[in-house]
């Protein structure tokens, strides 16, 4: 299991939301699994991710977002766990790829536990702990929404197409995408 | 019963509404509050959020997702927001008006706020920013006005600092 196999699984099970996906391994990921999909890729701004996914699903409630997080991404922005508890909207899915390292930076371990479906329960979110791409559909299923999926796999090859995103591009495409279906 | 007179923060929160601000997200400052109560009571949602770079990441995904969102901070928060504003505000063109309190100016008797007080202009224009002073409570409707238009139309943040000499 790598994070390209991890979310293509994801996009199986959320074939219309809105992605927005951090910096490094989660961007790379995305754009191999959609095939370079209309997602929001972050090029930098590392930690404020999660803080961008809860932008996009409170301006497009009628919309399900996923956003899609490194491990150490969340660690840099973890005060965001608490604002997903505190808004708590409705149509937003956290997934974390966990593989305790920094891969954008060269493949540094963590420096910390990174438990975050145990903070987010303690946050009263709905959670799961996944590590089995078979696990992936049935565990999205079964949760309340908000909810924050840790999905643990080995540290491994990069994913493929480069992080390193043209931002006005991404912006313009993605804007394009979240105003589908909107009035 | 006679009603209160407008204040120049109540004046500023409505016509950011009335301009078209659809949320606002903020990280508490006492001579913020004045201008988040407006905004509330004009119906609008007002997130408080973690952290002031928090607070740009939220409302770059608002605005990315077609929203018009605002942000308010301190100026000290100022640097907290600093990689979001330039890593992520200023590559994607994601504009929206930004309200900063100041602190380490005229009237300033805690030396910690001082330096980011005095540096707060000088980021944002280092970042490429150009920021829109409010000095008296009649220029809120034209400092507003222009504010809106430079993040809507030329996709830039638009700072209002909010100058020490409105309130001395």
């Amino acid at each position: 299991m790598d994070a390209t196999a991890i979310v293509r699984a994801l996009l199986a099970a959320e074939p219309d939301a809105l992605a927005v996906a951090s910096l490094g391994t989660a961007t790379s990921a995305l754009r191999a699994a959609s095939d370079d999909g209309p997602h929001l890729y972050m090029g930098g701004a590392m930690g404020s991710a999660l803080a961008v996914a809860l932008g996009v699903a409170e301006a497009r409630p009628e919309r399900r977002v996923l956003a899609l997080l490194g491990d150490g991404e969340v660690l840099m922005g973890a005060g965001s766990l608490w604002s997903l508890a505190g808004i708590r909207p409705p149509n937003l899915l956290v997934v974390i790829l966990c593989d305790g390292h920094y891969s954008i930076t060269g493949g540094q371990p963590l420096g910390a536990p990174g438990r975050f479906a145990e903070v987010a329960a303690a946050l009263g979110l709905g959670t799961a702990v996944v590590s089995d791409l078979g696990e992936i559909a049935p565990s999205l299923a079964a949760l309340p929404r908000p909810a924050l999926v840790e999905v643990h796999y080995a540290p491994g090859e990069w994913p493929g197409p480069s992080p390193f995103i043209d931002p006005p591009v991404v912006r313009s495409r993605f804007e394009q995408a979240a105003a589908e279906g909107s009035s | 019963m006679t009603a209160a007179p407008t204040t120049w923060q109540a004046a500023l929160g409505t016509a950011l509404v009335a301009g078209g601000v659809q949320i606002a997200v903020w990280v508490p400052d006492k001579r913020l509050a004045p201008i988040v109560a407006a905004i509330e009571a004009a119906g609008l949602p007002v997130r408080t959020l973690t952290r002031e770079e928090e607070c740009i990441g939220y409302a770059a995904g608002y605005r990315a997702a077609g929203g018009t969102p605002l942000v308010l901070m301190q100026c000290s928060g100022l640097g907290n927001a600093l990689n979001a504003i330039g890593s992520l505000a200023v590559p994607y063109g994601l504009g929206f008006p930004l309200v900063i309190s100041m602190r380490g100016t005229l009237g300033e008797r805690n030396p910690s706020q001082m330096p980011l007080g005095r540096a707060t202009t000088g980021l944002l224009a280092l970042l490429g920013i150009e920021s829109f002073p409010l000095r008296r409570p009649d220029d809120v409707a034209a400092v507003v006005r222009g504010a809106l238009a430079v993040a809507d139309g030329a996709r830039t943040i638009a700072p209002i600092i909010l100058d020490a000499a409105l309130e001395l």
